[in-house]
């Protein structure tokens, strides 16, 4: 996927003012999803489980090099056939061979971020395979021909009209169909391209380092049928995805599925050891491919190191009031939210990423939500920080800093500052620093008598 | 030098500094009184159905599920006992009946082996899963510790196949079945 995270500020006062459905239906679903976290959350001792996953991940990472290479032995004496990638275009090469090796026209596709990473679908199309994406809501922007919105719901910025007039228009159903005519239509559609597929492309949840297991979560059945009916299954793995014992999945199992929805466990959940046996329903080949992709440096980051632990389960997007505003696409890149805002920067390098740091009100709810415990907060001031220190920053922030600081540490001057801002009408349109923000939102007005002056007279009231 | 060689010597590299974390012992399972209560509940909440059942019910049960139809696809594993309909292929099948490898209880779940066979489980719109009483664990983590070899492909269902990609609402039999019954089989098989 093209990184388009620079246009972040710019994309997101667009989304706002020609999608102002998105904020309504986003909202909608973030808060649907966070109510349930903590419903979830609240049934166990969260503190607790999210500190043991935190730590088990922790000593996965700082045991990476071991737990890949015990993988990579469990997988290649379970019949699977492991490669690495160190970036897209080793993911490509392994891909095409084993697609032309095997005459792939068709292939079926489970929800994968890091497919979206490496651009899968369009190395596929281009090789004359057609791909179908097979979760529902994938399906949905795969016929528009966007993005993923968001980790888990990857449709969730579309409004049921919206969904009834694309099926309309490319199903002919009426356009007041309800979701259930909506969904036996795709069905249909994905039925029959489960039946012909001759590739089964998936991500993976988790790695067992143990047990060389590959473990998928979901609730359609579409990653159950998606590598099970094809007689090819590829599953592309970022590095960071393993675990060190099959039994840790009691724990990662239900906790990634109460932080990304609510449930005590997806519907579906397949650990997948290898190819079929003889005579059993299943794929003949199983490839996972171990991809970098830029995690290795990651890891080598001594402050940034620990967005690794993330699950990718979308806790932390829907817990977060920016999110919720304008959804995932104008973050520009795969990850969006406060993960992305923290994991496009050591992904993509921060110069890529550059404003997505700032996309925060470091408000601290992307930490209370985050199963594996990422200091979200303090890993945005990082790259906050070094955005400064490499120039990133405007220059006029450096010297309105500055300012600020030198009228805040002066008493003398902050009340001369405040009385003259209280006094005038403020010429907003002038002001180009605040122009980005009255664009978006109603005018400027500063309270008619100071917050000092307001909290003496309580003090006055309180001691009466 | 290969990705796979650069890869892991990258990670090396950076490891030798590293502090190195402990890895957590796994918790104490909490003493659990009677599963059977809790996998039925819990299923309830899922979305699914569950009943214990003598044998005789169960056939009933299928004979019930079946009504009307010319047939159902069977799971390797369910014994003759219970095709009580003709074989029909699972792409066609109004029922798919299979047998569970085993539960568990706090996750209303139930463990489906390749081995059994996956058309069946997942293609037809209802799915009868059987299970033996004395096959449902506890908990996920006494599950898995007691799993000594792992087949092609293990399948936890959860409840029937949903959605609610399409305006939030939640669509059942998304692309699996819509509706999951389980039968608890009582005594020993």
């Amino acid at each position: 996927m093209q990184a388009k995270a620079k246009l972040y500020p710019k994309e997101a006062a667009r989304l706002l003012r020609e999608k102002p459905g998105v904020r309504e239906a986003v909202t909608g679903a973030t808060l649907h999803f966070e109510e349930g976290r903590k419903k979830a959350y609240g049934e166990i001792d969260a503190e607790a489980l999210r500190e043991r996953a935190k730590r088990v991940k922790d000593h996965l990472l700082t045991h990476l090099d071991h737990y890949l290479e015990l993988a990579e032995k469990r997988l290649r004496e379970n019949g699977v056939q492991v490669h690495w990638a160190e970036d897209p275009l080793d993911a490509h090469r392994i891909l095409r061979e084993v697609a032309v090796r095997h005459g792939v026209k068709r292939a079926v596709k489970a929800k994968s971020m890091l497919t979206e990473e490496l651009g899968v679908n369009p190395l596929l199309e281009s090789l004359g395979v057609e791909v179908f994406e097979t979760d529902l809501g994938e399906y949905l922007i795969q016929l528009l021909g966007e993005p993923p919105s968001h980790i888990v719901g990857p449709a969730i910025h579309l409004a049921l009209s919206d969904i009834q007039r694309l099926f309309h228009q490319r199903f002919g159903t009426p356009l007041d169909a309800p979701p259930e005519a909506l969904a036996a239509v795709a069905r249909k559609v994905l039925r029959d391209a489960f039946l012909t597929a001759e590739l089964g492309i998936s991500g993976a949840n988790f790695l067992v380092a143990e047990t060389g297991t590959l473990v998928l979560m979901e609730n359609e059945g579409n990653i159950r049928l998606s590598t099970s009916l094809p007689k090819v299954h590829v599953a592309f793995v970022g590095i960071e995805k393993l675990l060190p014992r099959l039994a840790d999945l009691a724990l990662f199992l239900p906790l990634t599925a109460r932080a990304a929805t609510g449930q005590r466990l997806s519907t579906y959940v397949s650990l997948i050891q290898g190819p079929a046996k003889e005579g059993e329903e299943g794929p003949e080949e199983v490839h996972v491919v171990l991809v970098d992709h830029g995690r290795t440096a990651l890891l080598h980051d001594p402050e940034a190191w620990e967005v690794l632990r993330c699950l990718r389960c979308g806790a932390c997007l829907n817990a977060c009031p920016v999110f919720r505003q304008t959804g995932g696409h104008p973050y520009g890149y795969v990850y969006s939210g406060p993960i992305g805002a923290v994991l496009d920067p050591g992904l993509l390098g921060l110069e890529e990423a550059y404003p997505l740091p700032y996309a925060s009100t470091l408000c601290g709810a992307c930490y209370e939500a985050c199963p594996v415990k990422i200091p979200i907060p303090k890993l945005l001031l990082t790259w906050r920080h070094r955005a400064v220190e490499r120039g990133l920053a405007p220059t006029w922030e450096k010297g309105a800093m500055r300012v600020f600081q030198m009228v805040m540490e002066n008493p003398a001057l902050y009340r001369l500052f405040s009385k003259a801002l209280r006094g005038l009408p403020l010429p907003q349109h002038l002001l180009p620093l605040l122009r980005a923000w009255t664009e978006g939102r109603g005018p400027l007005k500063p309270s008619p008598r100071p917050f000092h002056e307001l909290w003496k007279e309580l003090e006055e009231e309180d001691g009466r | 030098m290969d990705a796979r060689t650069r890869i892991l010597s990258r990670i090396g590299h950076t490891l030798k500094e590293r502090p190195k974390a402990l890895l957590p012992e796994h918790p104490h399972s909490p003493p659990s009184a009677n599963p059977l209560d809790l996998f039925l509940k819990r299923l309830a909440e899922n979305g699914a159905e569950g009943h214990l059942l003598e044998e005789e019910r169960a056939r009933e049960l299928i004979w019930e599920l079946s009504q009307g139809h010319p047939g159902a696809t069977y799971g390797r594993g369910v014994p003759a006992s219970f095709r009580l309909l003709p074989q029909l292929p699972p792409e066609e099948a109004p029922l798919g009946v299979s047998w569970a490898l085993f539960a568990v209880a706090e996750t209303g779940t139930v463990a489906l082996s390749s081995e059994d066979g996956r058309k069946a489980q997942l293609l037809p719109p209802v799915h009868l899963v059987l299970v033996e009483e004395g096959r449902i664990y506890p908990s996920l983590l006494e599950a898995l510790l007691d799993l000594k070899a792992l087949p092609s492909a293990l399948g936890l269902h959860s409840g029937p196949s949903k959605s609610a990609d399409i305006g939030q609402v939640m669509v059942k039999g998304v692309h699996g079945p819509g509706r999951l019954v389980v039968a608890v089989l009582q005594g020993s098989w």
